[in-house]
């Protein structure tokens, strides 16, 4: 039994590690950075001069929301692209063929995304803060923190199933990219989640980040654990909901593709 | 040679309709995308207490962010597309140029994203009662007609980037916000800070739109609209004639030193 935790838990941190070697080793800086950061700095901008220009007067509510989407999306789009470049360099059949375990093999894939939208968040919260003037003085840090990093986990659970989009279509992308731009209005990213139409509100509630992204808000707003926890509560629950989904998905898919031979048809 | 000429630009056109532009999948760059950046719009409005919201900024501006991120998704994938099923080293070593080729491809590409446009007009006109009068139509007409001149002249640019390595796929999809930040997609240019302002008269495209908002407003002064042309035509051109040159560059140097499939 110990021998096969051991045995998932290396098989867990290798995959991270290829994971993201995989996809950032033949990276520039520039490239790295431009993905990381340089979308979500000019899609800030873009909202924030919108809101100018209908004039909405808080713009720190855009710059927030946008640099809380970076972990959330980096880790998304991560975990969909680990999958969907398996298929495409055509070792998805090779991966899937071999017996190792599935759970440590695609969880490992989403570790070291999460890591970096962990660090991408912190920092586009740093550089935020120094062009924005973004007050710190009254924040707790380490709440803040763990929301950050609670907004790349509960995300991870899109990406899968988004991942498992990418088992069956070469498209997966797109819908991703698709999917994420609904994020800027359900979430409460440029707006809060309370002035949209109640049935988009449902909507809002049933997809993690939005209690996360309302939890970190009030960190910023110098609010205290007791006033975050239920938010937080809320947001593993609908989290880890959503990674078991996405889990399941993935392997009822990987079992009909094997069964009917048609992985790398479309 | 004109026979060829066509029968080249017809194989383009239908490869380039069968593979992306026709794509069921296309619907989330031509319509999800713009429809959900004029929702922001619209609800940031509603949030900053304005009973209706701006229709030629927030709606059909939509618009013109689905015709540039369709062009910018859609001339990416076009390259990268060739680059994985093998097909660029062929279009490379063949006698037609790379550039008439994405130039072909570009206008494509440009053209479906009218799709875009126009639905954002619908849109407009249909649901939130936008009113033609005081329209100056010939100005938005001519303006439209240099905006998607320019948008193909910046394609072809983006293009040989794309060639050139695998790694400009980063860079080129970086482009797409920094663009419409810059162009004012979805605000008048006036509410950026002087300094961006200037910054963005290097672009073709914001002088082709802030032309065309302008006239969709009523705008019927000459002398404005004809600068605004002239400023789009002419730095058009001049990215023209860098594509020129730059395409001869890349094509010595994914050719000559056979680096095509490398990073």
């Amino acid at each position: 039994m110990i021998k096969y935790l051991l045995q998932s838990l290396r098989l867990y941190l290798y995959q991270a590690w290829l994971s993201y070697h995989g996809r950032y080793s033949i990276t520039s800086p520039f490239g790295y950075i431009s993905s990381k950061l340089g979308f979500p700095f000019f899609l800030m901008l873009f909202f924030i001069f919108m809101g100018k220009f209908v004039g909405y007067t808080n713009p720190l509510y855009i710059v927030i929301g946008n640099v809380l989407l970076i972990p959330a999306a980096g880790s998304m789009s991560g975990v969909t692209n680990a999958i969907g470049d398996e298929r495409s360099w055509g070792t998805l059949s090779y991966v899937l063929g071999s017996p190792a375990p599935r759970l440590p093999i695609f969880m490992g894939r989403s570790l070291f995304y999460i890591l970096d939208g962990f660090v991408t968040a912190v920092l586009g919260f740093a550089i935020a803060a120094g062009i924005f003037h973004l007050d710190m003085a009254t924040i707790n840090f380490g709440m803040l923190l763990l929301c950050i990093f609670l907004l790349a986990i509960t995300s991870s659970g899109l990406g899968f199933l988004f991942g498992s989009i990418s088992l069956i279509s070469r498209d997966g992308w797109i819908i991703l990219n698709t999917f994420l731009s609904a994020l800027y209005i359900l979430v409460g990213v440029n707006f809060p989640v309370g002035s949209l139409p109640s049935a988009l509100q449902t909507i809002a509630f049933g997809l993690p980040l939005t209690r996360g992204i309302m939890a970190a808000r009030l960190v910023l707003a110098g609010a205290g654990w007791n006033a975050i926890r239920p938010l937080l509560a809320g947001e593993v629950l609908v989290g880890a909901i959503y990674i078991l989904v996405g889990y399941l998905c993935f392997r009822l898919i990987e079992k009909r593709s094997l069964t009917s031979g048609t992985l790398d048809a479309i | 040679m004109k026979a060829l000429r066509w029968g080249l630009i017809k194989q383009q056109m239908l490869v380039t309709l069968r593979v992306r532009a026709l794509h069921v999948l296309s619907l989330g760059l031509f319509v999800i995308q713009p429809a959900v950046f004029t929702a922001v719009g619209m609800l940031l409005s509603h949030a900053a207490g304005n009973a209706m919201p701006d229709l030629v900024y927030t709606v059909i501006g939509g618009g013109i962010m689905g015709l540039w991120s369709g062009l910018v998704f859609s001339s990416t994938y076009d390259i990268t597309g060739d680059r994985y099923y093998g097909t660029l080293e062929l279009i490379v070593g063949s006698p037609t140029s790379l550039t008439t080729i994405e130039a072909i491809r570009t206008l494509i590409n440009v053209l479906t994203g009218l799709f875009s446009l126009g639905l954002a007009f619908v849109a407009a006109l249909a649901i939130f009662g936008y009113s033609l009068q005081g329209v100056n139509f010939w100005g938005a007409g001519i303006s439209l007609l240099l905006l998607l001149f320019s948008m193909w002249c910046i394609g072809v640019f983006l293009a040989n980037f794309l060639a050139w390595s695998r790694l400009s796929g980063s860079f080129v999809d970086f482009l797409e916000m920094p663009i419409a930040f810059l162009c004012g997609f979805m605000y008048p240019i006036r509410v950026l800070p002087g300094w961006l302002q200037t910054l963005s008269g290097v672009i073709p495209i914001r002088w082709a739109l802030q032309a065309m908002n302008e006239s969709l407003l009523g705008n019927r002064d000459l002398p404005f609209l004809l600068t605004h042309w002239a400023m789009a035509v002419g730095i058009s051109l001049v990215f023209l004639a860098i594509t020129g040159w730059l395409q001869a560059r890349v094509h010595d140097s994914i050719r000559l030193s056979g680096e095509l499939s490398s990073i």
